[in-house]
């Protein structure tokens, strides 16, 4: 039933960004961790858990299963990216207060999520911290800082995932500045490392068992392995999947797909 | 002045157990008071002022109430996306220490000034900027941050030494009388303003400024009505500071003065370092400047 709700949770998306008719919709991002955000959200997160989406250009996809959480009113969500509406390419925290930080601009999320782990260690709550990071945004320092606050505040209430997509803005994360979402880096910030296929559902639901099974001092961080553009032929794997609109004989070839 | 705030902090900290207290690795020989009595609600968040921002954001969305320490600048400047995006846009509830306003820092030169902080910091939305005159403001200060709702910023500045006793700490404070030119000095500036204006018996209205934005009370505005002159010292460049501020307000008030004078921090005219003092001179800050140009307001007479 999960996997019907999956598939047309994702097909809500394309159809809203088809509706937009934008370039902006970053949906090349959306794509890659929309399996990502649907697990933790459907399937993984508690009442009291957080997620912090830092990788603020995928907004749709976390849009899209606040709607399905009635987070988000349908009034809303169709509203998205039109004049007056409430929900901009990027999540702002003037809207909604589940959404507590604006992100867009890379590099903040990972610390705002240290700061709800540290504080719930503080209150001795035992909730969990989410927080979805992207391979381009490990370009930012401020990601390293909050890397080694996390280790260093033994932050083990807190899972990072890194939608890996092998791109960047203008380019592969090897092309720019090298490869700083590897394993050996995070490990060797005191991280425990998991890797896994970011769209396989299961095997989502398999590390993450994994990590909420484990007890040690360290904050964790599953590397998923992605593709920008997932699931759209003409868009997957392609730099110009984020700079693109989802026009409807995409969404229509989609749609006969799936079905 | 840091070990008089460690002390402060403290107070305030038992009393309000959500304080919790976030430091850019500074300190040594001053907060060791708070490190050894908070427990876990001391952290030294490391030499990394962008992640302490933003994790003091988180920490405010549930619902605890962070400071966050460092030297001026890297509490301002340094962190201005962090305090626009995760904490200033949210009305988040992070209080800001900056410690050593202006030419505070003296010969470690101009890293360490803070010549733009009440400016930059100024164009945030929720954001209140708190300028201790003396060492006495800090404790009312503080409790005020506290027990405000929103981001605060404190200009702390080192202690000096002032020839007067002022008045319980507020915006506008009166601190000398006169009748010929009205002067505001913002915050710890005073010193300076003080040293000055005491040439000039009955003859200076003299006042300092400890919040920013701030609304001048009436008895200043009758003040400035009254002497038609005006200047204002500050420690801080002329853009974004008070003498914007007021003369902004004074022309949406359309209250119309004969002679304004603007005295502010002018960076660093000769390239060479030196003590605070010796900043203060090349700007036109020092005591001698501040006199020549109160005697030039009152043969405009």
């Amino acid at each position: 039933m999960k996997i019907n709700l999956h598939r047309k949770l994702k097909f809500k998306m394309l159809q809203i960004a088809s509706q937009t008719n934008s370039r902006h919709v970053h949906i090349g991002s959306c794509l890659s961790c929309f399996d990502i955000i649907f697990q933790i959200l459907i399937n993984e997160k508690k009442k009291e858990d957080s997620f912090i989406l830092s990788k603020g250009h995928a907004a749709l996809a976390w849009y899209t299963i606040l709607n399905y959480q009635k987070k988000i009113s349908n009034k809303t969500y169709e509203r998205y990216l039109s004049e007056g509406g409430e929900l901009g390419i990027h999540p702002s925290s003037l809207f909604s207060k589940d959404i507590p930080l604006a992100t867009g601009s890379l590099g903040h999320g990972l610390s705002f999520a240290c700061g709800l782990a540290k504080a719930n260690l503080l209150k001795r709550k035992k909730t969990k911290v989410y927080c979805l990071i992207s391979d381009g945004e490990c370009n930012e320092g401020s990601i390293w800082e909050a890397a080694l606050f996390a280790s260093s505040q033994k932050l083990n209430n807190l899972i990072v995932l890194l939608d890996k997509n092998n791109f960047q803005a203008f380019g592969r994360p090897t092309e720019v500045l090298g490869e700083a979402a590897s394993k050996e880096k995070w490990q060797a910030f005191g991280f425990n490392v998991y890797e896994c296929n970011g769209h396989d559902l299961k095997a989502l639901h398999k590390i993450f068992n994994k990590v909420k099974k484990l007890k040690n001092d360290k904050p964790n961080i599953i590397i998923c392995d992605t593709k920008r553009g997932k699931g759209i032929k003409e868009i997957e794997d392609k730099l110009e999947s984020n700079y693109l609109p989802i026009t409807s004989e995409i969404l229509n070839r989609y749609e006969k797909k799936i079905s | 002045m840091r070990k008089k705030l460690a002390e402060i902090i403290l107070a305030e900290a038992k009393k309000d157990k959500k304080i919790v207290f976030l430091t850019g690795d500074l300190g040594f020989n001053a907060f060791e008071i708070l490190k050894n009595n908070l427990g876990q609600r001391f952290i030294n968040a490391g030499v990394a002022e962008q992640n302490m921002a933003t994790v003091a954001a988180g920490m405010a969305y549930s619902g605890l109430k962070p400071w966050i320490f460092s030297i001026a600048p890297f509490v301002s400047i340094k962190i201005i996306e962090e305090l626009r995006n995760d904490v200033c846009l949210s009305n988040s509830n992070v209080k800001i220490i900056g410690s050593g306003g202006g030419y505070d820092y003296e010969l470690a030169g101009p890293t360490h000034h803070a010549l733009e902080d009440v400016g930059v910091l100024l164009t945030l939305p929720n954001m209140k900027i708190y300028l201790p005159a003396v060492i006495e403001d800090v404790t009312k200060i503080i409790k005020k941050m506290n027990r405000e709702k929103g981001p605060r910023y404190l200009r702390l500045v080192r202690s000096r030494k002032i020839t007067l006793s002022l008045n319980k700490f507020e915006a506008c404070r009166q601190v000398l009388s006169g009748n010929k030119v009205t002067v505001l000095a913002l915050g710890s500036i005073i010193d300076k303003a003080i040293e000055a204006s005491l040439r000039f018996k009955g003859k200076i209205d003299l006042w300092v400024i400890g919040e920013m934005p701030f609304k001048p009370t009436q008895k200043l505005l009758n003040s400035i009505k009254k002497t038609g002159k005006l200047i204002i010292i500050e420690e801080h460049v002329a853009t974004g500071g008070l003498g914007q501020h007021i003369s902004l307000y004074l022309h949406k008030h359309n209250i119309k003065i004969n002679n304004f004078i603007h005295l502010y921090a002018k960076g660093y005219i000769s390239k060479r370092t030196g003590s605070r003092d010796f900043y203060l001179k090349e700007s036109g800050l020092g005591v001698e400047s501040i006199i020549s140009k109160l005697k030039c307001q009152m043969s405009n007479l």
